[in-house]
């Protein structure tokens, strides 16, 4: 359970480019002994030596290459904000790869991915390492974002098949949320064996109660505030369905990832 | 062979220095290995147990603030046969010094606790959560009032024998020092000072409490200055070894509570961003010496 892949590190940053009005690429010099990492990891970073903000900030593996570790970075408050502002050869403090529960890979079968907002992130690196790897058949995105500005094309590289956008202000893609999106696909049929989703916690339980029973199984990576990152503060933690009583998880250690339908959404206060 | 002048001992119980990581950011100490040299410290006080397992909390339990971070974690532990069946030896096969930490909502479940502890016969220091403020039963509302600490420290002593009992105390008193020595008159062997600080948040746009249960356990850097005070007081009115803790986040933070009159500090929030930090202090100390209590 308690494995030796974690480590703490000093990392460079090798590039930060803006993306959109609040969305960063922020590329990581991947420090000696970092280990390889699977989709469902993320590391921590502490975006200041300071005490405010106090803790250090989780971020999805956007890649994992030989030599980088990217990120997509939106800004949402402090953290965010002072990491968005730095700029090639800063340092950060990072810790990783984090995490305990993994996608697993669809096993040669095809897979739809569905994003909400940075939620994209996770998607890309499980589909690009599992096309290298041989390891999915076809692979489809509907990604979702606010409005056109927010849609970060630019991330996707040859990493699915066919793409689907949808916009809450209809400026771009099909007019609505993610999950409206689905629905209105799947009328037509979509040739995917599994499910795999990552965004806003609305967004996951409304796929669960209503894509979700198109797919053999739907696995979702879950975001959290966290302190520890490890596992050990327990404060991070969703609430699973079970026989007798309220169980929890950490999102940090036992997940990110988790199949959608243990979770007690009408429990899940984010 | 040079004498290791870091060495405390705590009761019967030696620890090869002062620098031990706090009970609750701690975890039962392995989630760490990888981040933290856990030989090095000189102990683990691990998460609070109960004798059975407990949930926690529902709802959010951590809120970010102002050089600080709320929790309501609410003593989430895998209950004391799991402890000591799995969580204990793996920490122990890592080379770390173990602390446990107990608490029990009534006088019943403590006894029982104590039983499990006792028959372990591998634990020899335990920390009693007097104090946690996330909790109905037990926890802050055993360690408010100077007769249950009594109550709960004797019974700590009488069924653990030499096993060394240190008491965690809540700041959230009119009078610490009190509470302090109260726990002396008992027997306790050490005292911890201090667990978090009650605090709360408000949501201002739906008007509602942040967390289920309103209150909360204030930790960090912000109440550092709070815990140096209580250390330097309780230091000065008990001659058992006082244990401080609060919102240490630099090795000068850890020479502060030295000198206040602690014998050994806690590492706590620090461990969630810096967690270099217990070593880095263990270093210091090993490089310059533990700093002498100041004299006022």
């Amino acid at each position: 359970m308690h494995d030796l892949r974690k480590g703490r590190f000093t990392a460079r940053i090798k590039r930060n480019e803006r993306l959109s009005a609040s969305s960063y690429l922020v590329v990581l010099e991947r420090p000696a002994g970092f280990s390889d990492a699977e989709p469902g990891h993320f590391i921590s970073i502490r975006v200041i030596d300071s005490a405010v903000p106090l803790l250090m900030r989780p971020f999805s593996l956007l890649d994992l290459t030989d030599d980088s570790i990217l990120l997509l970075v939106k800004v949402v408050g402090t953290g965010s904000r002072i990491l968005a502002a730095k700029v090639p050869g800063d340092s950060v403090d990072i810790a990783g790869p984090l995490g305990g529960n993994t996608f697993p890979g669809p096993g040669g079968g095809n897979a739809l991915f569905v994003a909400g907002g940075t939620g994209l992130a996770s998607m890309i690196f499980a589909a690009r390492t599992w096309n290298a790897r041989g390891t999915v058949g076809d692979s489809f995105l509907f990604y979702g974002a606010g409005c056109e500005d927010e849609l970060l094309y630019s991330l996707i590289e040859e990493d699915f098949k066919a793409v689907e956008c949808s916009t809450l202000d209809g400026s771009a893609g099909f007019h609505g949320d993610v999950v409206s999106l689905c629905e209105e696909k799947l009328k037509n049929g979509i040739s995917a064996d599994i499910l795999y989703s990552c965004g806003p916690s609305g967004m996951v339980r409304a796929l669960e109660e209503k894509v979700a029973c198109h797919f053999r199984e739907h696995y979702t990576s879950l975001e959290a505030v966290m302190a520890c990152g490890v596992g050990a503060c327990r404060g991070c933690t969703v609430p699973i369905r079970s026989v007798d009583e309220t169980a929890f998880r950490t999102v940090c250690s036992d997940g990110t990832v988790f199949r959608a339908r243990e979770i007690a959404w009408e429990e899940w206060d984010e | 062979m040079k004498e290791n002048a870091l060495r405390l001992t705590i009761g019967g119980a030696v620890f090869e220095n002062p620098v031990f990581l706090a009970s609750g950011p701690a975890g039962y100490g392995t989630e760490y290995t990888g981040l933290v040299d856990l030989e090095r410290v000189g102990a683990i006080v691990t998460k609070t147990i109960t004798l059975d397992p407990r949930a926690g909390n529902p709802g959010r339990r951590l809120r970010e603030t102002t050089a600080g971070l709320l929790n309501s974690i609410g003593l989430e532990n895998v209950g004391a046969r799991r402890f000591f069946s799995e969580k204990l030896p793996a920490l122990i096969d890592a080379g770390v010094r173990p602390v446990v930490s107990l608490a029990a909502g009534d006088r019943d479940e403590f006894t029982e606790l104590l039983a499990v502890v006792a028959g372990s016969k591998v634990v020899d220091a335990v920390e009693l959560n007097l104090s946690c403020p996330n909790v109905e039963k037990g926890g802050m509302a055993v360690g408010t009032d100077r007769e249950l600490i009594k109550a709960y420290v004797s019974l700590a002593k009488e069924a653990l024998g030499a096993v060394a009992v240190i008491a965690k105390l809540t700041p959230n008193v009119t009078d610490i020092t009190d509470l302090a020595r109260a726990a002396e008159e008992a027997g306790a062997d050490g005292i911890t000072a201090i667990n978090t600080i009650v605090g709360m948040d408000i949501v201002t746009e739906s008007a509602e409490p942040f967390f289920t249960r309103v209150v909360a356990g204030l930790s960090g850097p912000a109440i550092l200055p709070v815990a140096l005070e209580a250390v330097w007081r309780v230091s000065r009115a008990v001659s058992i070894p006082v244990l401080g803790s609060g919102g240490i986040s630099s090795i000068d933070d850890a020479r502060k509570f030295f000198m206040a009159g602690a014998s050994a500090v806690q590492i706590g929030t620090a461990l969630f961003y810096d967690s270099d930090l217990p070593v880095s202090i263990v270093e210091a100390l090993e490089r310059d010496g533990v700093p002498p209590a100041i004299m006022r």
